[in-house]
């Protein structure tokens, strides 16, 4: 553009000061996209699934009539959502420890420079990149009770019946779930964890090693000490993922057998499949409430700031 | 999870289950999969599935795929006027559904319609049908309704007997309502004395047996729930040890296949679901009594059969695992398919007879026919939130003319809706052991005919048959509750569903 066409664009009365907001520096023009995108996307749900919560719904008519109590209290007298709400603190709870345990061993052990471990740690990456869906069918093969790998490892070293089905037997199919959960998340534990170790300065391991301190005593006083924040940061993001976990469970179990797996999430899925959207909602919004009060109380306990 | 997630999620599952029932080439999945963003990784799920069994020969015969020129030129008459609309319909994997998708494009190119069919899982089906009349919408043109839905929804589907006379201009010639099998128009599409649509699929429950293994054991064909029951305690005993037991189920809690189980089972004992009175009845003498004969046949049956939906219960008996079953018709043309173990060993029989005499529909409630020959037949119906009704309905009538369901059925082997496909000369000639066999149709037609259940007519009822009962169920086959008592478990489900009843104003 030459230096006329400029001039003629910026004159009063052209296009130009309708851009001028592009260079404002009031907050307003930068925050209006986010925001219209957090109403839309994230608080207009919300009040809707509310506004839901507060309707009974009449299931031959299909009117939604308000009724402020009545899904509340419904839940609150529903076996099932209690059921639900505990086998959700056993799963989260269960997989939380395991993945995070596994994941600092798995990490100490990869925390090398020698060759070949970057592959190794590139490696860990692969289990993220599949769909949990499909996880959750690779585990179902697997575990199947006539032809699985796994059910028939565990019949060959005598730990299982023949054709013990773990998936569909009450008392073990929470664990075969957890299994998948924990084949794909522990890299994710392990990556955090790695790159926590990585950050961390040699100079206290050096004085350590000088004064002959043992490789234990410098995990447990140095680097575990050291990683705290970063320990509670996963645990704080993998606990609110596992609260929520609805993929394994839909495609392994179907929350079942009976209730065994059936978790706050697969419950409202469940209820929501079968039409009545107003106690779908209000089982999401309890499990929202739950997630809310947990990772407050753990960021208060252990000092977590965001 | 988002909206978004879960799209991509049951996309990835019903990729891989359709290519596991063969639906799609090893080459689709792979693209479909790729296009999910998973790759070859997701090779092996695709080994998996738990929709609805079909074995018939699609690869199609040309003989077969001839459509009569009078169609072709109605259809090109007055479905061109609606060239270029799109007519959208959803539907779990039924075999009718299949064989449709298949030959769609000749409707297509005669009328210039483009037809989209949705194939899910049928609680998605149920999901998405619910959405649609829920805000009518009018995303789906056509609704597979299975039987223990259609009293949810036909208040929202247009009476097609009423749209043919009072569309004359859109009525195929020769249509002929009066030849769809009589039983299956009130047992499946008549509600309040409207059709809620075209009688479209009908699996209905038959006895099967493998005559090898009862022939070396000299067990005769069993005609009743007694002589059944022993000849399966008599063959899980001698052939357990051969991997084999005496039957097979469909018990996979909380899903509908194993309602179906149940209901069979509590129907054959005398039985109902709700008594005259509008209560949970399955609680009662013989209710429980159909239950623990349930649990009996569970420790006769693989232990997956607690696992195993309809799906699965097909494949135990092509893989040879089981030699006596009750259950659905349509697994049969697939245990003659040639990939199949025991090709030409299986038998149809009639359902077995009640050893007590089973309830009389004046005893049991909400329009429930009690009796041994459990149907989960479908419809097909139009919506009447539809922005192309018109172009619907041209594509209901040709998918439900007798040209089009007589070659569904002659590509499938299942159960034909019209009586003029059972005596077409194609499918008569079809009797044979082979794929796609038609050989057990005429003991198909007889329970038809003469023994066929249904299951309530109640807007509830979706619900409870995918929630409440199945659950239940589960809790007590698996042992996580109730203590194996059969009694317990049952007062249970009174008690959840009289008080849905009850707070539904339906008592």
């Amino acid at each position: 553009m030459s230096d006329a066409a400029v001039a003629q664009s910026r004159s009063p009365g052209s296009l130009w000061p309708k851009w001028r907001w592009l260079s404002s520096e009031h907050p307003l023009p930068w925050l209006l996209p986010a925001s219209a995108l957090m109403i839309i996307f994230g608080i207009y749900p919300l009040l809707y699934a509310l506004w839901l919560s507060l309707h009974k719904r009449n299931p031959v008519t299909r009117a939604n009539v308000f009724d402020p109590d009545y899904n509340w209290m419904k839940a609150f007298g529903d076996q099932r959502v209690w059921d639900a709400i505990a086998t959700t603190f056993l799963y989260t709870g269960i997989a939380l420890v395991i993945q995070l345990v596994l994941g600092l061993l798995i990490a100490l052990l990869l925390d090398s420079d020698r060759k070949g471990y970057g592959v190794l740690r590139a490696l860990m990456t692969l289990p993220l990149v599949v769909p949990p869906a499909v996880t959750g069918m690779m585990f179902l093969l697997m575990l199947d009770g006539s032809f699985g790998v796994l059910s028939r490892s565990l019949y060959a070293v005598g730990l299982l019946s023949p054709q013990y089905p773990i998936l569909a037997n009450s008392s073990t199919a929470l664990a075969g779930v957890l299994l998948a959960d924990i084949w794909q998340w522990t890299p994710f534990m392990v990556l955090i964890m790695l790159a926590g170790l990585r950050s961390l300065p040699k100079e206290p391991f050096e004085a350590a090693a000088i004064d002959g301190a043992t490789a234990v005593q410098a995990f447990f006083k140095l680097t575990l000490p050291m990683m705290s924040k970063v320990i509670a940061i996963a645990v704080l993001i993998r606990g609110i993922d596992l609260f929520r976990v609805f993929d394994y469970v839909k495609v392994m179990t179907d929350s079942g057998p009976g209730t065994a797996t059936e978790t706050l999430t697969s419950y409202s899925g469940r209820i929501y499949f079968n039409g009545d959207f107003p106690y779908a909602s209000t089982l999401s919004l309890i499990t929202l409430i739950l997630v809310i009060i947990a990772s407050s109380l753990f960021m208060k306990i252990f000092r977590v700031k965001l | 999870m988002s909206f978004k997630d879960h799209d991509k999620k049951t996309f990835i599952i019903d990729t891989a289950r359709d290519f596991a029932a063969r639906r799609i080439s090893k080459r689709d999945f792979l693209r479909k999969t790729g296009m999910a963003g998973i790759g070859f990784s997701a090779f092996a799920t695709g080994l998996l599935g738990s929709t609805r069994p079909f074995r018939g020969n699609l690869g199609g015969n040309a003989a077969y795929a001839q459509t009569p020129e009078e169609m072709t030129k109605w259809l090109k008459d007055v479905g061109g006027k609606f060239k270029g609309t799109k007519v959208r319909y959803t539907s779990e994997a039924t075999p009718p559904t299949v064989v449709l998708n298949q030959i769609k494009g000749e409707f297509t190119e005669a009328t210039g319609i483009e037809v989209e069919i949705e194939i899910v899982p049928l609680e998605q089906v149920l999901a998405k049908a619910t959405q649609d009349v829920q805000g009518q919408l009018g995303t789906y043109d056509v609704y597979y309704l299975d039987q223990s839905w259609v009293a949810t929804f036909a208040q929202d589907t247009v009476d097609p007997t009423q749209y043919y006379k009072d569309k004359p201009d859109l009525a195929m010639p020769g249509f002929d309502f009066d030849d769809f099998s009589k039983p299956l128009v009130e047992g499946l599409a008549l509600y309040d004395g409207k059709w809620a649509g075209i009688p479209f699929d009908i699996p209905i429950f038959i006895t099967m047996y493998r005559k090898d293994i009862l022939e070396k054991h000299g067990i005769k064909p069993p005609t009743n729930f007694d002589e059944f029951t022993a000849g399966v305690k008599a063959i899980t005993e001698a052939e357990k040890a051969n991997g084999i037991f005496g039957t097979g189920l469909q018990a996979k809690s909380g899903h509908y296949s194993l309602e179906c189980d149940w209901t069979a089972a509590v129907w054959g004992h005398g039985g109902s679901i709700f008594g005259k009175d509008k209560k949970f009845a399955g609680n009662d003498e013989q209710g429980v009594k159909g239950l623990q004969w349930y649990q009996e046949m569970l420790k006769n049956a693989p232990p997956q059969s607690t696992a195993s939906t309809w799906d699965g219960q097909f494949q135990m008996m092509h893989a040879g695992q089981v030699a006596l079953v009750n259950s659905w018709d349509e697994f049969f043309p697939g245990l003659d398919a040639d990939d199949s173990k025991v090709k030409g060993l299986w038998e149809p029989l009639h359902p077995i007879s009640s050893m007590t005499g089973v309830r009389a529909v004046a005893d049991a409630g909400f329009g429930e026919i009690p009796n041994v020959g459990h149907q989960g037949g479908s419809i097909l119906g139009l919506s009447k939130y539809s922005k192309n009704l018109d172009a619907a309905w041209i594509f209901m009538q040709w998918a439900c003319s007798k040209e089009i369901m007589t070659r569904c059925t002659l590509l499938g082997g299942f159960a034909p809706m019209r009586l003029s496909s059972f005596e077409d000369p194609r499918v008569k000639a079809k009797a044979v052991v082979g794929p796609g066999t038609t050989r057990h149709l005429e003991v198909v037609k007889w329970t038809i005919d003469n023994v066929m259940a249904s299951e309530p007519d109640m807007p509830l009822w979706a619900g409870f048959s995918n929630n409440e009962i199945p659950v239940e169920l589960g809790k007590l086959l698996t042992n996580q509750d109730y203590g194996g008592d059969a009694k317990k478990c049952m007062d249970n489900v009174a008690s959840l569903i009289n008080k849905a009843v009850e707070d539904a104003g339906l008592l």
